[in-house]
């Protein structure tokens, strides 16, 4: 009754049919290759870490692979998350039940996790430990006198890396690149901006400094200033005295020293020109370490934690200068970086074992001796060191700069919340349609009402 | 032809059983994954809920917070906008490429599959490439202009750039719908206004538009639904509601209440279930005033 | 089935079609009485003619043969036509030949050079990072080809079912159960995704497969409401006759009225790859991590991850579309016959 079918669809369908069985074992390739390193190793228990970092990433596949070795019935994988999205598919995920068993925890996200009991408590069990972790990382992390967290990365100081060859292009030299002060509303007091303007190229060839410069066809910045809260300004509010959070956790930013800070940082952008334009770098954190890998950009201002990028990514000669002060001196934003066991781990044994090593020198050590970061273990802090003089490189500025006053990292129950109120403002801040004092004031009360809610 | 009726039962109940059997896959599914959820819409949002923290009832408080809430409205407004900016030219772009279309050229069967292309691909992946075409330092449309223009950061242009793209994905599609709409009229109406002296505008206005009525009022209500709920593009260009809010319509604010941000559930759903009614009175509308218009009858 | 396969409806993956399709329906069937016109008038054609998409060469046939009564053609009117459709098309190609073009160069070139260069050396480094590294593709293929094999299956069987029941067979509250199917259409998936997630995680489905799967494989409204159409229009003889002849009613089901409708069947199963494979949102909230992440979710993950890297992301687009394009090239006819099918009743 029916025609002979060409590309038959009895075909088809069988073939669907065929598709469905297999569908029907609901088999992903990604998950299989999980369990096949697992069961390569007849290991019983699998922990995964979640982390936003590559460069610690390596370095604790290979701390991983050390620890298999003396404890051969675990293993230890690495999801990495990038810091985008980090803090939101963690909500998630841990509501959904799906977290890992061990995360990377930031200070500024870290109050809901341990209100809702997500987190294993750092206890007992780890008071042999506990000495050997850098006190300021131990407090940052410490709430009614629980510890959440082991203490992994301590980032120092914010410091300025720079391109040697665009620094002698523009006939400056490293030296000069110390001892720079920054004054709001420019004037003689300011020594950054000059260089600054110096250091900026248009598409013409023209420098900043000179007559019949043309900004808005750039073809080289001087500068890395952009919406970067650990590595531009946290750190200019901090040196002109002013404040971001006070101590209640309520949102203080748009205090006349921190407006003067956001006011020079916009003006860095959008009236000399010297970084690049906020449409690139608002939802790209990446955008100005890119462009300075790229040698775009002569002075690319950040923290240790992209030490290892500069140090595998840039092609040309390249060095850490102290970061610019303000009026009220070079004041930078210092953080740690904890890892947290999940308190509804599947194997919450092996999730301790795991935190152990992680917390103790043999463990942390590779953190250092890769040169991803600076460990917050104090026994791995040398491999660090040895690691870099051995490339060369001179971090010490990292660490000079985290022992000068500091401004403490944002922090509070619904930081989440307040970020996502405060940012929208803070774009149009930083493209220059909104007047810096008065979008400040506007962030700032969103960002507390977001956090009270 | 009478059929035998040996085999019949009368009674309405004749083939229960066996309807039973054959619905009961699909009436599970509807039950399971339909119209239970929006039950649980209905609970949840009276609850408050972060995802983290227990759920906590809080009666209508998410009602009156979502409807006093500008960013609400703001959404609210950034859909219509996007609807109104999206459909006409679509419907119009459709209409115009279908007519050149159907005007017999050779090539004109190469030319429909081409412009179909961007249909078959996912919104998501089509935002993706449009993300970079339009990117302010390094995107294909700046370079290919000599301009820095910020398509995705102003607040005057987002918008449209958000709708220029979806128009871009959606014509092709929808020149096909009219295509097969104007195909359909029979030739002896354009032949006999031919005869009686009507020339090529004439019958385009008078005659075929009318007649496209039905194709003219799916294309139009199912666009509107389809564009009501834009997310994937949106998301891709503009992830978290765009410039001062311009493109964050309400599918995304949606998302973004519920798993970005403030994580409230609650009031996501509130937001879900006011766009919901508001989007069954639109299509209820537009049923109504299409079925006073529609040209069914030619004698 | 969920609002969330408003998949279904030619349009987008989140749309829905209105009630007011039963009235559409009844208006096209007034449509389809006059004399003369081309499509769905069963009365006089047989169901299999009427709905295979092979056969069904309106457009061209139709343009055809009007064209040759044409009695006088414009020279200078088909040369716009053919300027304005020569830009549309570029229009049309040109983001995907960019997007391909960039996956194609080097990363140093890229950033060195305008856009519009072709790249030089052409380089497959994108790819086989895409490919080698820790955001391969090659998961999330074979995870969506799963997903959607299942979800097609399923749909496919289990309305062909329903609609048989509302079309051919007689029971109590048929109309309002119909009613109910085509009322739940309306639903907006951005309603549905939200208690539906909430749901699955209080059963622990969260970041399943059979969470991509479940909501969508029992069947969709939208095919109900066509197939049903379609087998309204085959005659009752031909099922009588069979009857008579001793089948049951699964075997006319199964061996008359499906393989006369292999034309809407055709078409649905099309609409249905479409919409799924492309499928974002819930993908986006049921899975996490690298295991069960489909395609669409993947691309937007590397596109996060890579933020600006754009060769990298054009390579992941070029990988994400590639499946469907080829397919499309495959089945164009069928596939835009189709299109032209549903929308026109």
């Amino acid at each position: 009754m029916t025609s002979a079918p060409t590309l038959s669809r009895r075909t088809l369908m069988t073939g669907l049919a065929g598709a469905a069985l297999i569908g029907a074992a609901g088999c992903s390739p990604a998950a299989q290759q999980n369990q096949a390193s697992a069961s390569a190793s007849g290991a019983p228990a699998t922990v995964t870490v979640r982390l936003w970092d590559e460069q610690v990433q390596k370095a604790y596949d290979a701390s991983f692979a050390e620890f298999s070795k003396q404890n051969p019935e675990i293993t230890v994988k690495t999801v990495l998350v990038p810091w985008a999205d980090y803090f939101t598919k963690l909500r998630t995920d841990v509501s959904g039940g799906n977290a890992d068993d061990i995360v990377m925890m930031n200070g500024s996200y870290l109050q809901p996790y341990v209100t809702s009991g997500s987190l294993m408590e750092i206890g007992a069990d780890f008071d042999s430990l506990k000495p050997g972790w850098v006190p300021a990382a131990v407090e940052q992390y410490t709430r009614d006198g629980k510890l959440w967290g082991v203490p992994q990365l301590t980032d120092g100081g914010i410091a300025v890396y720079y391109n040697k060859k665009l620094l002698d292009e523009a006939g400056i030299t490293p030296e000069q690149l110390n001892g720079l002060v920054w004054a709001p509303d420019g004037g003689s007091a300011d020594t950054l901006l000059p260089i600054l303007k110096k250091l900026t190229i248009d598409a013409a060839g023209k420098r900043g400094d000179e007559s019949g410069f043309n900004g808005s066809k750039p073809k080289q910045w001087g500068y890395s200033a952009a919406q970067d809260l650990q590595g531009i300004y946290y750190n200019f509010i901090g040196s002109n005295g002013g404040q971001f959070q006070d101590a209640e956790g309520t949102f203080v930013f748009s205090s006349p020293e921190s407006v003067a800070a956001f006011q020079y940082i916009v003006d860095l952008i959008n009236k000399h020109k010297v970084s690049p334009a906020a449409s690139n770098t608002n939802d790209n954190g990446d955008f100005t370490r890119d462009q300075f890998l790229q040698g775009k950009i002569a002075l690319f201002q950040s923290g240790v934690y992209n030490l290892k990028n500069v140090a595998d990514g840039a092609k040309f000669e390249w060095g850490i200068a102290p970061m610019p002060a303000g009026p009220k001196g070079a004041v930078s934003v210092v953080n740690s970086i904890i890892v947290s066991g999940n308190a509804k781990s599947d194997v919450p044994e092996a999730t301790r074992k795991v935190l152990q090593w992680l917390g103790s020198a043999d463990g942390a050590k590779f953190i250092g001796s890769s040169g991803a970061a600076m460990p917050a273990v104090t026994g791995a802090q040398a491999a660090f060191s040895d690691y870099w003089k051995g490339q060369n490189v001179d971090p010490s500025q990292f660490a000079t700069q985290g022992g000068m006053p500091s401004i403490s990292a944002p922090a509070g129950e619904n930081y989440g919340a307040a970020f996502s109120a405060w940012k929208p403002t803070f774009n149009e801040i930083f493209l220059g349609r909104t007047p810096v004092a008065e979008g400040l004031k506007k962030a700032q009360d969103a960002a507390n009402k977001a956090a009270a809610s | 032809m009478q059929t035998s009726h040996v085999q019949r039962s009368p009674g309405r109940m004749r083939h229960g059983r066996l309807a039973s059997v054959l619905l009961a896959p699909s009436l599970f599914g509807l039950a399971a994954f339909l119209v239970f959820p929006i039950l649980v819409v209905l609970w949840l949002s009276l609850n408050r809920w972060d995802l983290l923290t227990p759920m906590r009832f809080v009666g209508l408080d998410n009602y009156f917070d979502v409807l006093s809430d500008p960013t609400f409205g703001n959404s609210m407004l950034r859909t219509v906008i996007f609807v109104v900016l999206v459909i006409p030219l679509q419907v119009a772009l459709g209409l115009f490429m279908a007519v050149l279309l159907t005007r017999g050229l050779p090539g004109s069967g190469l030319f429909r599959v081409i412009y179909v292309i961007p249909w078959i691909c996912a919104p998501l992946a089509l935002g993706v490439v449009w993300k970079w075409i339009l990117a302010p330092y390094d995107g294909a449309l700046n370079n290919l202009l000599g301009v820095s223009v910020e398509w995705l950061s102003n607040p005057a242009l987002a918008m449209p750039a958000v709708a220029g793209v979806t128009i871009w994905s959606q014509v092709g599609y929808t020149t096909l719908f009219f295509i097969a709409g104007l195909a359909a009229i029979p030739d002896q109406v354009i032949e006999a206004a031919q005869l009686d002296g009507a020339d090529g505008w004439k019958i385009f206005w008078q005659i075929k538009l009318p007649l496209l009525g039905p194709t003219l009022f799916f294309v139009l209500v199912t666009g509107v639904i389809s564009a009501f709920q834009a997310f994937d593009q949106i998301y891709a260009l503009t992830p978290n509601g765009g410039p001062q809010g311009t493109t964050d319509v309400i599918a995304s604010r949606i998302y973004l209440e519920a798993f970005q941000g403030g994580f409230n559930l609650g009031r996501a759903l509130v937001m879900a279930l006011v766009s919901f009614v508001i989007l069954v009175i639109i299509t209820l509308v537009q049923q109504r005033f299409f079925s006073e218009r529609i040209t069914y009858d030619l004698s | 089935m969920t609002s969330a396969d408003r998949t279904e409806v030619p349009g987008r993956t989140d749309q829905a079609a209105p009630a007011s399709e039963v009235d559409r329906a009844d208006g096209a069937a007034a449509l389809s009485e006059r004399p003369g016109t081309r499509a769905h008038n069963p009365a006089q054609r047989p169901a299999a003619d009427r709905v295979a998409p092979d056969q069904h060469a309106a457009p061209e046939e139709s343009t055809g043969v009007r064209s040759s009564r044409r009695k006088r053609r414009n020279p200078l009117a088909d040369a716009l036509t053919y300027a304005v459709l020569l830009v549309a098309a570029l229009l049309t190609l040109g983001p995907f030949a960019l997007s391909f073009m960039t996956a194609f160069k080097s990363p140093g070139q890229f950033a060195s050079e305008p856009a519009l260069t072709p790249p030089n050396p052409v380089t497959t480094e994108n790819f086989t990072r895409l490919f080698g590294g820790d955001y391969s593709f090659i998961s999330p293929i074979a995870v969506t080809a799963q997903v959607v094999a299942l979800i097609l299956v399923g749909q496919l069987a289990f309305s062909i079912m329903a609609a048989y029941a509302f079309a051919k067979l007689r029971f109590a509250y048929r109309d309002t159960l119909f009613w109910v199917y085509l009322a739940t259409l309306m639903i907006p998936q951005v309603v549905i995704v939200i208690p539906l997630y909430a749901m699955m995680v209080q059963s622990g489905m969260r970041n399943t497969f059979w969470a991509l799967v479940l909501p969508f494989m029992f069947g969709s409204p939208y095919a109900v409401f066509l197939l049903r159409e379609h087998f309204r229009g085959i005659p009752d003889d031909l099922i009588d006759a069979a009857r008579i002849d001793g089948a049951g009613d699964w075997r006319i089901l199964w061996q008359i009225v499906v393989p006369l409708s292999r034309g809407i069947i055709a078409t649905l199963a099309i609409i249905t790859v479409v919409s799924h494979w492309n499928n974002f949102m819930w993908p986006l909230i049921i899975t996490t991590g690298r295991d069960w992440q489909v395609i669409t979710v993947a691309t937007a993950n590397l596109q996060s991850q890579y933020n600006a890297n754009w060769t990298l992301v054009m390579a992941a687009t070029t990988v994400a579309m590639a499946p469907l394009l080829i397919l499309f090239g495959l089945f164009q006819r069928t596939i835009v016959n189709s299109i032209s099918l549903t929308g026109f009743k």
